[in-house]
C-alpha cells in the first residue's frame, strides 16, 4: 500500500539473457561499474576479490580440441523471489526483497560485513569490499551522483540499477503518472549490450518483451532445482549450454571453498 | 563517609558496567558505522546540472556515435545512439568508459615540446638532397592527415607514410564470409555494423584458438597454427578445378597445384570433406568474402576467384576536401623508401589505428635521425623515439574520425570535446603545420564546408534520429550540427569501379627457429590506453587477456621454464615487451596468445612468430 492508501500494482522486474547473442565483449560489466560507482581494482586483486556486479563467464562443452565449443554467460544477482537465501542469513536485515518491484536490495549502511550472504548465495553474485573504494586521481569526478559509493567492509551486489529506477519514478511522477504503477527503465548493462542480448522488463506484464522472451523456447534459469524463483532467465538453442543451469558456478564448475 | 581512592575506583567501575546496560554503547557503534561510511577514503560524487551531449567515439576508426551524460559539465557516462546508420546503437567496452581516459595513471602529462621543435628544425636545416622528412600517420583519412600531406608536399623531400590500407569491405552485401583469423568481434570494424550485418551472412572462422569471433561463428575451423594460407590454397584448388579465372598470376596457379585438398587437409588439420564443403558454400552462397587482416596474397587471390571485387570488396570515395588542399602529398610506400634516408620522422599515434612494425621503420632511419612521436603514453613508438610529446585524448579534443574498413561510404563525424585538455599538451597537426607555416586551426570547418558544397550524401542528426540530404541542410546549420554529433554519410557511387586487387609477390614460407610460437593477437585491435575500469574484464574476471599478458599451452610454458604468473619477455623480430604468463590448456601447442595494449601492434604485425622467455 502507498501512503495514500492506494494498492501498489506490484512489478516483478527481471531479465531474459540470450546466451547465443552474447559475444563476451564485457561492455555490460564496464557499463555496470560506471553506473554504480564500482572502483577499478586494487593492484593484486584477482577474480576472487574483484567486484563485478555482473560477470561474464566463458563456458564450454567440455570437449577437447576440434570438438570444443564455448559460450559466454553473464551472471548477476538472480533476484530470487522465493526463500531468498541471502535474506534469510543476514543478521542485520541489510538485505530485503522489495515487494513492489521484486528487486533484492542490499543496504550497505546496515551491513556489518559478516559475509554470511556471500556464502549463502548459490550464484556467487555477491561481492565484499576488501578495500576502501579508490579511483585514480581525478577520476572520482566521473562518479555517478545518483549512486552512493560503498565503504570498505560491506557486501554489495546488483540492484537492477536502483538509481535509474528512482529517476524513472521521478520522471513518471513529473509526467503525472500514478506512483503506484510500475515504471519502464533500463539498467546500464541492458542499455550497453551491443547485441541486445539482455532484455529487461516487468515479468508480471505478459506483453513485456522480457516476459515474452523469458517464457519462450529455449529459456531456462540457473539452479532451478533450488526453487528460489530467480528472475534472470537465460535463453539458448544449444542443449549443452542449457545444461550449465545445474552447474554450481559457470566457468569452472567448481564450488568456491576459500570464501 | 570519607571519599577514598578505593571508593572513587568503585564509582568509576560501577558507572562503566552500568553504562553497558544503557543505549550509549549501541549508539556508539552506530555512530562509528556512520563515521566509517563517510570515511575520508570514500569519495563523494558531486551533484550538478544534468545535461546530454552527442558526439562520436574517437578511440578507434569505428567512430561509434555516443550520447554523453554530464553532471555539472563533467561527463559521467557514455551510451550508444540508437538508430545510427553506421554504429546501430552499439558501443564496445572501451567506448562505454571512454570518458575515463583523461584520468589514466599511465597518461603522459608533460613533454619536451620546445626541445623537440628545436631538434626537428635543426635537422630540417641540415637535410641533404638524399634525405627525407617523413610523417607516419597511424590513422589516415582525417583532416589532420591532410595537414600532414600538405606539409610534406611543401617540404623539400617530405614523405607521408601510413600503414597499409585494407580494401574496404561491404559486409551487408555478403552472404558467406570466411575469416582467416580476423577478429570480426574484436575491434576489426564497426561493432554495431558487424552485429547488424551478421544476420545476413554465414561466418566461417578459421583460426587455431577459439577467439570471441570463433565462438560467435556459425562454423569454427580450428586449423593448425600458421596454416591459413594452406586453407586458402586448398579452397582455391577446388574452385579453380571447376571454373578457370583469368588474371591470376602464373606463380599463384603453380602454387595452387601443389595444394590439392588432401595436402591442404594435412597442413591445416581440417578434414578434406570439410574443406570441400567450405569451398562449396563460398561458391554456392555468393556473394562471398574472405577476410584476412594479414593481407595474405592467397586470400587476395581467393577473393578474386570468388568475384568479391565490386560486390563485397568495394572502392570508397574520400570525403571532399577544399580545392586548395589537392596538391597534397600522396601516401608513400615505406618499403620503397631508401634505407638510411629518413632524417626526421614524426609519428602521430595520438589517434589509435593500425601500426607499422618498428623493424620495418628502423632500417629507413638515417644516423642521428630525429624521431618525434605524439602520443598519450610512452609505451608505443615512444620506446624508440628521441622525443615523446603528450597529446590530448578522447574526449578532450575535437577531431574527425575517418570511416572504418567496413564502411562502404565515406563519412565525416567529429569526436566532441566533452572536457578541456590539461595544459602542456601538443597538437600534432599544429606542430607539423608550423614547420611549413600551415595553420590548421580552421581545417575541420573548411573541410565541412567543402563537403556541404559538394551536395553529396546526407546528414544524420542523433538528437532527432533523422537523416537529411546534405543539399537540404541550411549552410549555417551544417557545421553546427556536425559539432553537435551529427554524421555526414556519403552516397555510394554507383559508377565506382571495382577495386583492383593487386596480388603481391607470393611470400616465401619462413619461420625463424628463434621464434617458434605463432602469435594469436586476438586483442591487438584494442585501443592503446583504456579506462582503469577495464580491470573488470582484464583483472577481476579474466574475461579478456590483459594488456601485456600472454596465454600459452602448459607444455610450451614448461619448455621455456615458465609457469602460471611468471614474469617473462615476449620477443618478436620487431622487439620485445614485458608480459605475465597465463597457462591455458585450450590454446594449441605452438601458439601464444597476447593481449592488446600499447605497442603490441607495432611489435606483432600480422602472422608473426615469437618466443616467450623468462625475464
Amino acid at each position: 500500500m502507498t501512503e495514500s492508501g492506494k494498492p501498489v500494482k506490484a512489478a516483478r522486474y527481471g531479465m531474459a539473457i540470450d546466451i547465443d547473442r552474447c559475444t563476451g565483449c564485457g561492455a555490460c560489466m564496464v557499463a555496470c561499474a560506471v553506473e554504480n560507482n564500482i572502483p577499478p581494482a586494487h593492484e593484486g586483486v584477482t577474480d576472487r576479490k574483484g567486484i563485478t556486479w555482473i560477470r561474464v563467464y566463458k563456458v564450454d562443452n567440455g570437449a577437447a580440441d576440434a570438438g570444443r565449443r564455448s559460450a559466454f554467460v553473464p551472471v548477476l544477482c538472480q533476484h530470487c523471489g522465493k526463500d531468498t537465501p541471502c535474506v534469510h542469513v543476514c543478521p542485520q536485515q541489510a538485505v530485503d526483497v522489495d515487494p513492489s518491484t521484486g528487486v533484492v536490495g542490499e543496504i550497505p549502511t546496515r551491513c556489518l560485513g559478516c559475509r554470511y550472504c556471500v556464502a549463502a548465495c548459490p550464484y556467487h553474485a555477491r561481492y565484499f569490499n576488501w578495500w576502501d573504494p579508490a579511483w585514480p586521481a581525478g577520476m572520482e569526478k566521473t562518479m555517478n551522483p545518483d549512486v552512493a559509493p560503498r565503504m570498505r567492509g560491506v557486501v554489495e551486489k546488483c540492484n537492477f540499477c536502483h538509481g535509474r529506477w528512482h529517476e524513472a519514478r521521478q520522471r513518471a511522477a513529473a509526467d503525472g503518472k500514478p506512483v503506484t504503477e510500475p515504471v519502464a527503465y533500463l539498467p546500464a548493462c541492458a542499455e550497453a549490450c551491443p547485441t541486445r542480448a539482455i532484455t529487461f522488463g516487468d515479468l508480471n506484464d505478459p506483453a513485456n518483451a522480457a516476459s515474452v522472451a523469458a517464457h519462450g523456447a529455449g529459456s531456462f534459469r540457473l539452479l532451478e532445482k533450488l526453487d528460489t524463483d530467480p528472475k534472470i532467465h537465460y535463453i539458448s538453442k544449444r542443449d549443452w549450454v542449457r545444461a550449465i543451469a545445474d552447474a554450481p558456478r559457470p566457468g569452472n564448475g567448481k564450488e568456491s571453498t576459500r570464501g | 563517609m570519607t571519599t577514598t581512592r578505593r571508593n572513587l575506583f568503585k564509582l568509576a567501575g560501577g558507572a562503566a558496567v552500568g553504562a553497558m546496560f544503557t543505549p550509549a554503547p549501541w549508539r556508539l557503534i552506530t555512530d562509528a558505522a556512520l563515521l566509517s561510511e563517510t570515511w575520508p577514503g570514500v569519495p563523494k560524487p558531486k551533484r550538478g546540472e544534468v545535461s546530454f551531449q552527442f558526439g562520436n567515439c574517437g578511440l578507434c576508426p569505428a567512430g561509434c556515435a555516443v550520447r554523453a551524460r554530464s553532471i555539472g559539465g563533467q561527463p559521467v557516462s557514455l551510451a550508444g545512439v540508437a538508430g545510427h546508420p553506421l554504429s546501430h546503437g552499439a558501443l564496445c567496452a572501451f567506448g562505454v568508459a571512454g570518458h575515463h581516459l583523461p584520468y589514466h595513471p599511465g597518461r603522459l602529462k608533460s613533454g619536451p615540446a620546445a626541445q623537440a621543435a628545436a631538434a626537428v628544425r635543426a635537422a630540417l636545416g641540415q637535410l641533404r638532397d638524399t634525405e627525407h622528412c617523413a610523417v607516419l600517420d597511424l590513422r589516415p583519412g582525417r583532416t589532420a592527415s591532410w595537414t600532414y600531406r600538405r606539409a610534406m608536399a611543401s617540404l623539400h623531400n617530405g614523405i607521408y607514410l601510413t600503414p597499409e590500407a585494407p580494401v574496404v569491405v561491404n559486409l551487408s552485401a555478403a552472404r558467406t564470409v570466411l575469416s582467416l583469423g580476423a577478429g570480426l568481434y574484436d575491434n576489426w570494424g564497426t561493432p554495431g555494423n558487424v552485429i547488424a550485418a551478421r544476420e545476413q551472412f554465414r561466418l566461417f572462422q578459421a583460426e587455431p584458438v577459439e577467439s570471441r569471433t570463433a565462438v560467435m561463428a556459425d562454423v569454427w575451423l580450428p586449423i593448425r597454427p600458421a596454416s591459413e594460407d594452406a586453407l586458402a590454397l586448398g579452397i582455391a584448388h577446388l574452385l579453380l578445378a571447376e571454373k578457370a579465372v583469368a588474371g591470376l598470376p602464373a606463380g599463384f596457379i603453380d602454387r595452387v597445384k601443389e595444394f590439392p585438398p588432401a595436402v591442404a587437409a594435412e597442413r591445416t588439420g581440417i578434414a578434406e570433406a570439410q574443406i570441400a564443403a567450405l569451398a562449396g558454400e563460398l561458391r554456392e552462397h555468393a556473394p562471398s568474402l574472405v577476410i584476412d587482416e594479414a593481407g595474405s596474397p592467397y586470400a587476395t587471390a581467393l577473393n578474386v576467384i570468388l568475384g568479391a571485387p565490386g560486390h563485397t570488396l568495394v572502392t570508397r570515395r574520400e570525403a571532399p576536401v577544399p580545392d586548395a588542399w589537392k596538391n597534397a602529398a600522396s601516401a608513400a610506400d615505406l618499403a620503397a623508401v631508401r634505407d638510411g634516408s629518413i632524417r626526421v620522422l614524426l609519428i602521430d599515434e595520438s589517434a589509435p589505428g593500425d601500426a607499422c612494425p618498428w623493424n620495418e621503420i628502423q632500417p629507413k632511419l638515417a644516423d642521428h635521425a630525429a624521431v618525434v612521436t605524439f602520443a598519450c603514453s610512452e609505451e608505443g613508438y615512444g620506446r624508440h623515439a628521441n622525443f615523446v610529446l603528450p597529446t590530448a585524448v578522447y574526449p578532450e579534443i575535437v577531431d574527425d574520425i575517418p570511416p572504418a574498413v567496413d564502411s562502404p561510404a565515406a563519412a565525416f563525424r567529429l569526436s566532441a570535446a566533452l572536457m578541456p585538455p590539461p595544459d602542456g599538451m601538443t597538437n600534432p597537426a599544429d606542430f607539423i603545420g608550423a614547420l611549413v607555416g600551415i595553420d590548421p586551426k580552421n581545417a575541420l570547418q573548411d573541410r565541412a564546408e567543402a563537403i556541404r558544397k559538394s551536395g553529396r550524401g546526407s546528414l544524420f542528426v542523433p538528437s532527432t534520429a533523422c537523416s537529411t540530404p546534405t543539399k537540404d541542410v541550411k549552410p549555417a546549420d551544417f557545421w553546427k550540427l556536425l559539432q553537435a554529433g551529427a554524421t555526414w554519410i556519403d552516397d555510394i557511387d554507383p559508377r565506382a569501379a571495382a577495386p583492383k586487387l593487386e596480388i603481391p609477390a607470393l611470400p616465401v614460407e619462413t619461420r625463424a627457429a628463434a621464434f617458434p610460437l605463432v602469435v594469436a593477437a586476438t586483442e591487438a585491435g584494442t585501443p592503446a590506453v583504456g579506462s582503469p575500469l577495464l580491470s573488470k574484464i582484464y583483472q577481476e574476471s579474466g574475461l579478456r587477456l590483459a594488456p601485456a599478458g600472454v596465454a600459452m599451452h602448459p607444455s610450451d610454458a614448461r619448455a621455456s621454464g615458465l609457469e602460471a604468473g611468471s614474469r617473462a619477455r615476449f620477443e618478436t623480430a620487431s622487439g620485445s615487451v614485458a608480459v605475465s604468463v597465463t597457462l591455458d590448456a585450450a590454446i594449441p601447442r605452438g601458439v601464444v596468445e597476447i593481449g592488446g595494449g600499447p605497442g603490441i601492434r607495432n611489435l606483432c604485425g600480422a602472422r608473426t612468430s615469437a618466443r616467450v622467455v623468462r625475464s
